[in-house]
């Protein structure tokens, strides 16, 4: 089922309340937030309303807000290639290291 | 049908940017390479499945402006074991002189932020690194920039893109979709490199879009640096209170940092870089091999550093030449 998704880009900071009131229909609070609709005429009728502060998108599957805050957390740049007490817990796994 | 007629009304009023003059004049600078566009691309490396990763090596000298036109950028893909990175012209020759030219330093960078460093830095982090402790060796493994005195090498830019891209039947340069015209902050395959690979978020996200950074090949340098001790603040104590309120709140502050010592930068492994491409030497790019002359040294790194099947490189006398 395609979605669209909806990124506020511009701050609706002194615009018109008509213009306020689809913002928040749409659930964009802030600056940068990210939202998905699926695709239906009202919902396109809502993009057009605010055409000018957003940015569009057609996708096929939503993302979670946790998905979302996955994908924007950084690489850490680094690994620890020897501690100095050795393996800790015998376990295998690299730590301080962003796996994805 | 219905996302059908959605796509073209919202194709159809487009959303303009403001002209160019009101830009900020930054905007317009870019690093982007138009070498790698479709048509550019050996008809090989189109069809690859992986991402093409571009570098490119830019010389930077007194006399040159900082907006030196991009040398022609070299494909360079990511590598696993079986598809080693081919390399152009101009790094071939002038990774070497790099390579001569020490001390180098680097652009490494820590969850996203650049920190520029050298053999023997002390760096105080602005954040407390959990799970180390001191006397732990990290291996930093993402830099955008490693020079020489004179010699810079630079991973090519992304392609600055505020929105998404259209949904034209045209192939567009998008850093995210996996497309292949992806630059090269799509990491390597997870085979090759220690760390795990990035994957791209499946959707456009513009705002990280814009400010990223292109990392370069991991095997090109050895950055080593080891965990010296946590640093904290002073104590600071912030009062909140309101006018005619006599209640006054504090709140107490003591951030810790990780103090990290740079204990050996190497790079760039230009025995390594010659490695990946001698693979291909024989196949269908018709590069030639190292040269000879090249010093013992490095061809030594070269075979302990990736096992390369081939002919056992005889010690001779250490010279090092530049080509």
């Amino acid at each position: 089922m395609p979605y669209l998704r909806i990124t506020l880009l511009r701050s609706a900071i002194g615009l018109p309340k008509p213009t306020l009131g689809v913002l928040k229909a749409l659930g964009l609070r802030k600056r940068l937030a990210t939202v998905y609709h699926p695709v239906s005429p009202s919902v396109a009728g809502q993009v057009f309303r605010v055409k000018e502060l957003v940015d569009v998108q057609e996708v096929e599957e939503r993302l979670t807000r946790e998905e979302m805050r996955e994908w924007r957390r950084p690489e850490s740049g680094f690994w620890v290639e020897k501690r100095v007490g050795g393996d800790r817990g015998g376990e295998g796994k690299i730590l301080g290291q962003s796996v994805r | 049908m219905l996302s059908r007629n959605v796509k073209r009304a919202l194709l159809d009023s487009r959303w303009p940017l403001p002209p160019t003059f009101l830009l900020p004049w930054a905007a317009t600078l870019t690093t982007v390479s138009h070498a790698t566009e479709a048509s550019n691309i050996p008809p090989p490396l189109v069809n690859a499945s992986q991402h093409v990763s571009p570098e490119r090596l830019e010389r930077r000298h007194d006399q040159t402006s900082s907006n030196t036109s991009p040398a022609a950028a070299p494909t360079l893909q990511p590598a696993n074991t079986s598809t080693p990175p081919a390399l152009s012209e101009s790094v071939r020759t002038l990774l070497p002189v790099l390579a001569a030219q020490g001390p180098h330093y680097i652009t490494a960078h820590l969850y996203d932020r650049p920190y520029l460093l050298t053999a023997g830095d002390t760096v105080r982090l602005p954040f407390h690194m959990k799970n180390v402790e001191p006397g732990d060796v990290l291996r930093l493994n993402r830099a955008s920039v490693l020079g020489s005195r004179e010699y810079t090498l630079k991973a090519a830019a992304a392609t600055p893109a505020l929105k998404s891209p259209s949904m034209s039947s045209s192939l567009v340069l998008d850093d995210t979709t996996g497309s292949l015209e992806s630059h090269s902050m799509v990491m390597p395959e997870p085979g090759v490199s220690s760390s795990g690979s990035r994957i791209m978020p499946p959707h456009f996200v513009p705002h990280i879009a814009a400010g990223k950074v292109s990392y370069l090949d991991e095997r090109l340098f050895v950055c080593r640096a080891v965990v010296m001790g946590v640093e904290s603040e002073p104590l600071r104590v912030k009062e909140k209170t309101k006018r005619r309120q006599r209640k006054i709140k504090k709140v107490k502050s003591k951030h810790r940092y990780t103090i990290l010592r740079v204990k050996e930068l190497r790079g760039p492994v230009c025995a390594a870089a010659q490695a990946m491409h001698t693979g291909l030497a024989h196949k269908d790019y018709g590069i030639s091999s190292p040269p000879s002359h090249w010093s013992y040294a490095v061809r030594v790194s070269l075979s302990q550093i990736f096992a390369m099947p081939g002919p056992s490189y005889a010690p001779k006398n250490f010279v090092m030449s530049t080509s």
